[in-house]
């Protein structure tokens, strides 16, 4: 049996280097890209259980993902680009205008 | 707690974990240093780790050791940098790192589509837009995190834990495949294209659909989005040059 526990490790820890750049950086797209960086994470680790459950089923779930990728990527681009016409910058703290 | 294997996940993840904090971009830069030397430690520790789970030296340990170092050190630099187009840029470093390790798991095609997707057409995606949005330099809001502490605790934290636990499950747990088509003398008569094609055309046929039609949604949307014309908030007046603040004195 293949032992599997150092792709999970690499798996959680982009996940983790995803969630802080998710969580403190400012800018609209280096955000998108952090949540790309956590997709990848989830790869990883669905590749290597797929293939320690011997099954193929990992492997298309990651081709889903790719699609889920793909979508997320074009609709937040559209939306960050209409966010930047209207105020002119790409800083995430000046939207916080519901903060009460 | 006789096992010692989830304590040394823990302690390789607080490394890395202070490592980002100290890494992130804040106004002094004097942190960068400790933030490497934790970093490489936390590198270290995490490569004992993954050597004391290798049997022997099945599937080319060496490549999985340079393509997970290469992956999470550009990952790094994707959050840590202050200029967006240099974080677009190592995430395809990191798109090309996480290639290999897929093709070492026989997973040939996804490793073909990872790079066609992400570092084709996702991150051109993504560069034209920074190139569209981005003035020149690195602007205030990229040069200060927002409470970097919090977040690498509960990033951290999480992972952390989810990690250590789970790679201590007892392999009781893992019910072999049932799928006749994912069989090892399949894979070596038909190759890993064929057979995840044989897959999602059978199995996953409905699934394959909604995704296409989901492609379809998110590009008419994507159009409708981009088509709309919106109103420009004048957030701030324009800052006064240095020398007239101050000096002007409002009619009553």
């Amino acid at each position: 049996m293949n032992d599997i526990a150092p792709y999970i490790i690499l798996g959680a820890l982009l996940f983790a280097i995803g969630v802080v750049g998710f969580l403190s950086r400012r800018n609209l797209i280096v955000i998108f890209l952090s949540t790309e960086l956590m997709l990848q994470g989830v790869v990883v680790n669905l590749v290597a259980m797929g293939r320690l459950h011997g099954q193929l089923n990992g492997q298309i779930f990651a081709l889903f993902l790719f699609v889920i990728a793909a979508v997320e990527a074009g609709l937040a681009l559209g939306l960050v680009v209409l966010l930047f016409r209207r105020k002119g910058t790409l800083d995430a703290d000046r939207w916080s205008s519901m903060w009460g | 707690m006789s096992n010692p294997w989830p304590l040394m996940v823990y302690v390789t993840f607080a490394l890395g974990g202070l490592a980002i904090y100290f890494l992130m971009p804040r106004t002094d830069r004097s942190t960068r240093g400790a933030g490497a030397i934790f970093g490489v430690a936390a590198l270290a520790a995490a490569m004992v780790l993954c050597a004391s789970r290798f049997l022997g030296t099945e599937g080319g340990n060496v490549f999985f050791y340079l393509s997970a170092v290469v992956a999470v050190a550009s990952a790094v630099k994707v959050i840590t940098h202050e200029k967006p187009v240099y974080s677009a840029l190592y995430f395809v470093l990191t798109v090309l790192a996480i290639a290999p390790l897929l093709i070492i798991q026989h997973a040939e095609f996804l490793a073909v589509a990872l790079v066609i997707i992400y570092a084709g057409a996702i991150l051109v995606t993504y560069v034209f837009v920074i190139m569209l949005a981005q003035q020149g330099g690195a602007s205030i809001y990229d040069r200060r995190a927002r409470q970097p502490f919090v977040a690498v605790f509960g990033g951290f934290f999480t992972m952390a834990l989810i990690a250590g636990q789970m790679t201590v499950l007892p392999e009781e747990h893992v019910v072999q495949g049932t799928l006749a088509s994912a069989s090892a003398e399949r894979a070596t008569e038909l190759g890993n294209t064929a057979m995840i094609g044989g897959v999602m055309m059978t199995d996953y046929l409905v699934a394959f659909e909604i995704a296409g039609v989901l492609l379809l949604v998110a590009m008419v949307g994507a159009i409708a989005m981009s088509r709309k014309r919106v109103p420009t908030e004048v957030v701030r007046a324009s800052a006064k040059p240095p020398g007239q603040i101050g000096r002007e004195v409002q009619p009553f």
